[in-house]
């Protein structure tokens, strides 16, 4: 998945667990950014009585960086606040929630939102109400209009933090099934007849954490963004989580406390970085460090690992990316520096030359008129890998890049196998509708409304 | 106070709170550690990460200070004991 359980340590806490980021010029407002980061992964909608949400004793953040030095420039800090109206129920309502300040609502969350420039705080918000989770039709009834009520205002800026569907698709029973692309299951080294994909995600909901904020609050020089070919006008952005470094059992309240200072445990940049290109060894490091220290995993990104089982798990299909020995450029541009002037005509997303895992913005690029999921690729200069919106099929991006379409960008002299321009795991996006305003992801599926999936051990 | 000032500060007063807790549990010199009105005044964890080192990380607040004292060490293992 793009960051879903991508590393060992990691899928154990899955409170602080980031599966998605994006971040795009709004389609709505283009002097709008929404930088959008999703955490908990696989949330069962009936999963209660304790339902998910955010945790106390997790620091999110959302890092801009806008100097080139894969820094973080500029952060927002969410905290959590959870409170119980009555410790003598075990109910998480006590009644329909009709409104978000409904009493009924037994474990009700706030947050508080902190700027963070140059190492400088200010708390922009607090005591920020997050709607419930999707509980049901009879404890929920109107999601829609409660989730509503949770987008605040901030100035000239918009954010919400709760529950969401998974917008994210990818057919994950049959990925991690030896490389398997059901599409081309005959073609695969364990041949079985082909079929379409299965779409693992749908029913699935996450914690997003979505701000919308004036482009002008990102750029370096606090400006708009004046040109596509202005270095100003690109940004890194990336989500991390941290807890407390040192974790105490407290066996009065029956809880774990933490001690010290916040230490990073989760981070997500480019969707299934850390998840494809970081082998498992090093998966829990990557998670803990800072994007400008991202040289030593460059050699991973320059010979990755699924690239070279590509050709051994499709037999005879993908002839010249096996015989491709070249360091992979074009994932490196893509990747770990943005893509430099001169390689896609009127386009740059380069920050320089720190090798530095981020999701790149060119905020001078406006909003394209009719958006196409494999983005850059396909000619749409709004889309993944110049930022990422929700509706970016960035599984067929990222595979047909590694099995070397993208290849040519960076060395002419390569001809891409006819598969790189067809591989995809079969998966469409049929999670739930997105929203056309803020916060664009779709509505929580509810407890009520969730069916048993289809398990079957052979 | 800076966490550099302050690990100085704590290594020359005997290291504080955490210290003297330590050692009236070892049963080691506490009536040597003094209260200081900058003393720590919520809970601490001491961190012995090496125990033929010098090091003792405490997490304090939101901080973290570096003490580096084998004395210390010594009496925190001491009063750990062994198995």
């Amino acid at each position: 998945m793009s960051s879903h359980r991508e590393a060992p340590e990691i899928s154990k806490d899955p409170v602080a667990d980031s599966t998605d980021v994006y971040a795009y010029v709004s389609p709505v407002d283009p002097d709008m950014v929404v930088v959008i980061a999703n955490f908990i992964p696989l949330q069962k909608p009936d999963g209660g009585p304790n339902f998910y949400e955010f945790s106390d004793d997790v620091r999110y953040e959302i890092h801009v960086s806008n100097t080139n030095r894969a820094e973080s420039d500029i952060s927002y800090q969410f905290r959590f606040t959870t409170k119980v109206r009555n410790t003598q129920s075990f109910l998480y309502n006590t009644g329909p929630i009709t409104d978000i300040g409904d009493e009924t609502w037994n474990r009700p969350q706030f947050y508080s939102v902190t700027r963070v420039v140059n190492g400088k705080p200010r708390v922009l918000a607090r005591d920020l109400p997050c709607p419930p989770v999707n509980v049901g039709v009879r404890s929920t009834p109107d999601y829609a209009a409660l989730a509503g009520q949770a987008v605040h205002t901030i100035g000239s800026r918009k954010v919400f933090a709760g529950q969401r569907a998974d917008a994210f698709h990818v057919d994950l029973g049959s990925v991690f099934d030896l490389g398997a692309l059901r599409p081309f299951n005959e073609a695969h080294l364990i041949s079985m007849p082909a079929m379409g994909g299965v779409n693992a995600v749908q029913s699935f909901n996450v914690h997003t954490i979505a701000l919308q904020v004036p482009a002008r609050e990102l750029t370096k020089d606090g400006r708009p963004p004046s040109g596509v070919l202005d270095r100003r006008s690109t940004i890194g952005v990336w989500a991390t989580a941290s807890r407390r470094k040192g974790r105490v059992f407290d066996s009065k309240q029956g809880k774990y406390v933490g001690r010290g200072p916040w230490v990073q445990v989760s981070r997500l940049g480019n969707p299934l970085f850390n998840e494809v290109i970081v082998p498992m060894g090093q998966k829990d490091r990557w998670n803990s460090r800072e994007p400008n220290r991202d040289d030593r995993f460059e050699r991973f990104v320059n010979r990755p690992e699924l690239g070279e089982l590509l050709p051994v798990l499709y037999p005879g299909v993908f002839p010249n990316l096996a015989a491709y020995k070249k360091p992979r450029a074009d994932l490196n541009a893509i990747l770990l520096t943005g893509i430099p002037e001169g390689v896609v005509p009127g386009f740059t997303n380069f920050t320089g030359p720190v090798k530095a895992d981020m999701l790149r913005l060119n905020l001078a690029v406006p909003p394209a008129a009719d958006p196409h999921p494999l983005g850059l690729v396909a000619g749409d200069a709004a889309g993944f890998p110049n930022g990422r919106r929700i509706s970016d099929d960035v599984v067929t991006i990222e595979l047909r890049a590694i099995a070397g379409l993208t290849i040519p960008l960076v060395d002419p002299s390569f001809t891409p196998d006819g598969a790189a321009s067809a591989i995809e795991d079969g998966t469409t996006n049929t999670n739930a509708d997105l929203l056309d305003a803020f916060p664009f992801l779709g509505l929580p599926g509810g407890g009520y409304q969730t069916l048993p999936g289809t398990t079957q051990a052979s | 106070m800076t966490d550099t000032s302050r690990r100085k500060f704590l290594a020359a007063a005997g290291i504080g709170t955490a210290a003297s807790t330590v050692g009236l549990v070892g049963g080691a010199s506490a009536a040597s550690a003094r209260p200081h009105p900058g003393r720590a005044q919520e809970p601490v964890l001491a961190v012995v990460d090496d125990h033929h080192g010098s090091e003792v990380r405490l997490l304090v607040g939101e901080r973290e200070v570096v003490v580096d004292d084998r004395d210390l060490v010594t009496r925190i293992l001491n009063a750990a004991g062994g198995e």
